[in-house]
C-alpha cells in the first residue's frame, strides 16, 4: 500500500478514533455479569467464538462486498450489502451498536475529505435506504482510501478485539499486559477468520451465536449498564 | 456446482451415488403442497397435494381460535435417509388463519453417502396468519441435512414459525455426532427483505460448544414472529416476559426491518426448550389472534 493508505489503515485502526466503540460490549457485559466470564482465558474464548461465527461470516463478508463496491463506484451494491448484514444481525442490540458507530464513522470521514460515494452513501442511511453499518461504512471508507481489502479486515478485526478487550477492562480486574497477551493469542483465530470470509459471497452471511444473542435479550432489558449492548 | 448441491458445502456429497433408491426415485421424493383460502365457512383447505412420505388425512378444527384450520402432515417412514429431498409448499390466501404441523419429530438419520434437504416455501397474503410449528428435528450420527424455509408475507400478515433442532438421540447418550447441519430461514414482506437467520453446524470442527454458541447447552430452538404491521418493540418484551423463568436459557429480541421479534432457547433437554417456546408461541398468539395456542403439544 501507499504511505497514504497505510497511515490511514492505521488511523481507522486506532482506538482513539472517535466512533464510539468504547461504549459497545457485544454482549460481553452480559457475560461478565452472569459470572461466564472472569478472566482473559474466558474472554478469549468467547471472541474466538465470535471471530468463527459472526466477524468471519457476515461481518467481514459485508464488508468486502461494500470494499469492492466502493472501488467500482457503485453505491446500489454498498446499500445492498448494508441491508443484507442487518437482515442476519438479529439481536436488536448489535444492530443498534453497529449502526451507531457506523453512522459516527461515515460522519467523521466526510469531514476530512470529500468524495461523492459517501455522500450518496450517506444520503441513503438519512433516507433510510441503508442502514450504515460500521464493518460496512469500514470497507467504503478504506476501500476509497486505498487500503487493501484484506487490510481492511485485519483493521476491522483488530478494531473490534481492541474495543471488546477496552470493555473487558472495564468490567474485570485484568492488567494492561494480559490484554495484550490476549490479543496477540487471538491473532491465528482473525487469520481464520479472514480467510473464511473470502470464501463467501453476501447470499451466505451467517452469523450464529445463540447463547449470545439469549444474553444480549437479557441485557437490553439490564436496569444497570455500562454498554449499549 | 453439482446439479442439485444447495451450498458449496454439500457439493461433495451431491457427487456421491446413493446406493439404495436413488435420489428422486419415488419415496425419496416428497412433495407437498398445501392451500388455504378463507370461504364462507371458514379456513379451507382447497389443495392438499403429497407424495410419499407425506400423508394428509384431511383438517382439524380444535384451535381455541374459532377460525383457524390445522393440518397435522404424517410421514410414512420412520425418518429421512441419505439421499431424500424433500418440498413443502404452504400458501395461506387473504384472511384465511392456519396451523401446520407434524405428528412427529423428524428424525434425520445416520448417512454415508450423499446428503438430505428439506426446502420449505410458506406464503401468507393479506390480513392472513400462518402458523409453522413441525416437530423437533434429531440429527443422528453422521447425519448431512440442509434445510430451507423461505417466508414471504403479504401487507398486514403475520407468520409464527418454530423450530427445535436436537443434536442427536440424547437419550442414548449420543450429542453433536452429525457431520453437518445447516438451516436457512429467508423471510420476505411487500418492501422486500425482513430477516434471515443461517445455523450451520459441523460438530467435527468443535464449534457448537463454544462459549456465546451453545455453551453448555444442547438443545436449541427459534420462534420468529413475523409481525412487520405490530408494535415489535410491545411484542419482542411480551415474548421475553413470557420466556424468562423458564428452565431453558431463552429471550426475545425484535427482529430486524421492524418485522416483529424472534426468541431463541437453549435447554439440556427437547422438553425444556419447547417448554419456552410454547409459552412464547401462547403469548404471540394472544397478541396476534387474541387466542391462547391449542393445548396438548409442546409448542
Amino acid at each position: 500500500m501507499r504511505d497514504d493508505a497505510t497511515l490511514e489503515a492505521f488511523r481507522l485502526a486506532d482506538s482513539f478514533l472517535p466512533v464510539g466503540t468504547n461504549s459497545i460490549s457485544s454482549g460481553i457485559e452480559q457475560f461478565v455479569q452472569e459470572g461466564r466470564i472472569e478472566n482473559l482465558d474466558d474472554l478469549r474464548a468467547v471472541l474466538e467464538a465470535y471471530l468463527r461465527n459472526q466477524v468471519g461470516t457476515a461481518d467481514l463478508v459485508a464488508l468486502r462486498a461494500a470494499h469492492e463496491a466502493a472501488r467500482d463506484d457503485d453505491v446500489a451494491a454498498v446499500r445492498a450489502a448494508d441491508r443484507r448484514l442487518t437482515a442476519v444481525t438479529l439481536p436488536a442490540e448489535f444492530r443498534e451498536a453497529a449502526t451507531q458507530s457506523g453512522a459516527r464513522l461515515l460522519s467523521l470521514q466526510r469531514d476530512l475529505r470529500s468524495d461523492p460515494l459517501l455522500d450518496a452513501y450517506a444520503a441513503a442511511v438519512d433516507d433510510g435506504t441503508a442502514p450504515g453499518n460500521h464493518p460496512v461504512v469500514l470497507g467504503a471508507v478504506a476501500g476509497r482510501a486505498g487500503i487493501a481489502e484484506r487490510e481492511a479486515c485485519l483493521v476491522y478485526c483488530h478494531g473490534f478485539l481492541t474495543g471488546l478487550l477496552g470493555a473487558a477492562q472495564r468490567l474485570l480486574s485484568v492488567g494492561h499486559t494480559g490484554v495484550q497477551r490476549a490479543l496477540d493469542r487471538l491473532r491465528p483465530t482473525v487469520r481464520a477468520a479472514v480467510d473464511a470470509s473470502d470464501a463467501r459471497t453476501l447470499d451466505d452471511l451467517t452469523s450464529f451465536t445463540p447463547l449470545a444473542e439469549v444474553l444480549s435479550a437479557d441485557h437490553e432489558r439490564a436496569d444497570r449498564r455500562l454498554f449499549l449492548s | 456446482m453439482a446439479a442439485d448441491a444447495p451450498h458449496p458445502s454439500f457439493e461433495a456429497y451431491a457427487a456421491e451415488p446413493v446406493p439404495q433408491a436413488a435420489v428422486g426415485s419415488p419415496g425419496k421424493d416428497g412433495r407437498l403442497e398445501l392451500t388455504f383460502r378463507e370461504t364462507a365457512g371458514g379456513t379451507a383447505l382447497v389443495k392438499d397435494y403429497a407424495t410419499a412420505p407425506f400423508h394428509v388425512s384431511g383438517t382439524l378444527d380444535h384451535d381455541p381460535h374459532p377460525d383457524v384450520t390445522t393440518v397435522i402432515v404424517q410421514s410414512s417412514t420412520g425418518g429421512v435417509a441419505q439421499g431424500d429431498r424433500r418440498d413443502v409448499d404452504v400458501a395461506v390466501g387473504a384472511d384465511a388463519l392456519a396451523r401446520v404441523t407434524t405428528g412427529g419429530s423428524t428424525k434425520v438419520q445416520s448417512m454415508e453417502h450423499n446428503y438430505a434437504a428439506a426446502d420449505v416455501s410458506l406464503s401468507v397474503e393479506s390480513e392472513g396468519h400462518l402458523e409453522y410449528l413441525p416437530e423437533p428435528t434429531i440429527l443422528h450420527a453422521d447425519a448431512r441435512y440442509h434445510a430451507r424455509l423461505t417466508l414471504d408475507l403479504a401487507a398486514d400478515a403475520t407468520a409464527i414459525l418454530g423450530n427445535v433442532v436436537v443434536p442427536g438421540r440424547l437419550a442414548r447418550g449420543e450429542r453433536f455426532e452429525f457431520e453437518r447441519y445447516l438451516s436457512r430461514v429467508h423471510a420476505t414482506g411487500p418492501d422486500g427483505l425482513l430477516f434471515e437467520d443461517a445455523t450451520h453446524l459441523t460438530p467435527g470442527d468443535g464449534n457448537p460448544t463454544a462459549p456465546g454458541v451453545f455453551g453448555e447447552f444442547s438443545v436449541y430452538g427459534s420462534l420468529f414472529v413475523a409481525a412487520p404491521d405490530r408494535d415489535a418493540g410491545a411484542l419482542s418484551d411480551r415474548l421475553h416476559a413470557a420466556v424468562a423463568d423458564h428452565e431453558a436459557r431463552a429471550g426475545a429480541t425484535e427482529l430486524p426491518n421492524g418485522a416483529g421479534a424472534v426468541v431463541r432457547a437453549l435447554g439440556h433437554r427437547a422438553e425444556t426448550a419447547r417448554a419456552a417456546l410454547h409459552a412464547a408461541r401462547n403469548r404471540a398468539r394472544k397478541s396476534l389472534l387474541d387466542a391462547p395456542a391449542p393445548s396438548g403439544r409442546a409448542y
